[in-house]
């Protein structure tokens, strides 16, 4: 079944997964406040980018959040992540919300809260322990 | 008390500075150097040059053992992460975030902020009660912002106008407290007076409740 995925942020990790969610067949919405980064992108039917930004609950809106089933936070930034994430759940309802938080305090806080968060860092260093092992 | 303040804009200078002269102790943590050296020049070592939104910070700056964070960023996104890493993180007891958005205002109380300042919204109300002359509420947040104290002036032709108290129609869950007369005496409601045109009202009532409290007693939707 195609989804409707909301992703705030075009850096490295938000263009890799948008790109990656069009090739399973989904519909992805991407937000950021610097139209450059759209570069990372190439067009596609059914992608749709939206320059604004994210911790905005207007430009959320217009950029159709009401009728997203997903919600991922992939700014290079936590609290910018943070907001916007729990914007998505609290006020617009998604049940699927991830959120890319780097401090791994934070991350453990708003797990505790409920929250689903990815560590990229802790995530490549535990890929290269485990690469590492004998 | 000990209070932390995150961000030495102009807020949060102005709010230090008035803090310390009320006798607290206060820390005062601002992540720009230059915007810090400024009050740190004012203020001296109080000011922690460093991301109020750190854990690392807030632990060294005492966030286990304040009374109040008040986080006074322009960024929403900052003053709600230092909020809540200090609620969760370290137990503050009372939190309070300056809010620029309006529409970020109930999310941030959902989300554990004790209190949120909305600058627009406070700029907002004055204006309009400055322009309009009209019937005006006030709203002081108590319970975490579960319920509050409003003001509200009953205009010429309310419905409320000639009625007592008593027989006043409110909203469930909203209480009406005293009336302040335009001469400024102040009637308890128990006193049971009549309502002349712009009386101001106090009355107590759950935030979502405050529409329907305004039309009642002005007989107008709110603006």
């Amino acid at each position: 079944m195609p989804r409707r995925v909301m992703i705030v942020g075009c850096g490295r990790l938000g263009a890799s997964m948008a790109a990656a969610l069009i090739e399973r067949g989904d519909h992805v919405a991407i937000l950021d406040t610097d139209a450059e980064n759209f570069r990372r992108l190439r067009a596609h039917p059914r992608l749709k980018m939206y320059v604004g930004d994210g911790v905005s609950h207007e430009t959320l809106r217009s950029a159709g959040i009401e009728s997203a089933e997903a919600f991922i936070a992939a700014t290079g930034q936590d609290t910018t992540n943070a907001l916007a994430a729990q914007s998505a759940r609290a006020t617009f309802g998604i049940a699927h919300v991830v959120c890319r938080i780097n401090d791994p305090v934070r991350s453990e806080m708003y797990e505790s809260l409920g929250l689903t968060t990815v560590n990229a860092n802790r995530l490549v260093l535990d890929l290269a322990l485990k690469a590492m092992e004998p | 008390m000990y209070v932390i303040v995150v961000g030495a804009g102009k807020i949060g200078f102005y709010l230090t500075r008035a803090l310390l002269s009320a006798s607290h102790e206060v820390t005062l943590i601002e992540r720009d150097a230059h915007i810090s050296a400024a009050a740190a020049e004012e203020f001296g070592s109080i000011v922690i040059t460093s991301d109020g939104t750190e854990p690392s910070v807030l632990e060294e700056a005492g966030a286990n053992r304040c009374d109040i964070l008040i986080s006074t960023s322009g960024r929403d996104a900052t003053n709600l992460t230092a909020c809540q890493v200090a609620k969760y993180s370290f137990n503050t007891p009372r939190t309070v975030a300056v809010v620029t958005d309006p529409d970020h205002v109930p999310l941030f109380r959902e989300l554990g902020v004790d209190v949120t300042i909305s600058t627009t919204e406070l700029i907002l109300s004055h204006l309009e009660e400055e322009l309009t002359g009209g019937p005006f509420v006030h709203v002081l947040p108590m319970q975490g912002g579960s319920k509050g104290i409003v003001v509200i002036r009953a205009p010429y032709g309310s419905p409320v106008v000639g009625q007592t108290v008593s027989r006043l129609k409110l909203p469930e869950g909203t209480l009406l407290v005293a009336v302040i007369q335009k001469n400024g005496d102040l009637q308890p409601a128990l006193a049971d007076p009549e309502i002349a045109p712009d009386d101001e009202i106090v009355a107590i009532t759950p935030p979502e409740k405050e529409d329907e409290l305004w039309r009642a007693l002005t007989g107008e939707a709110k603006r």
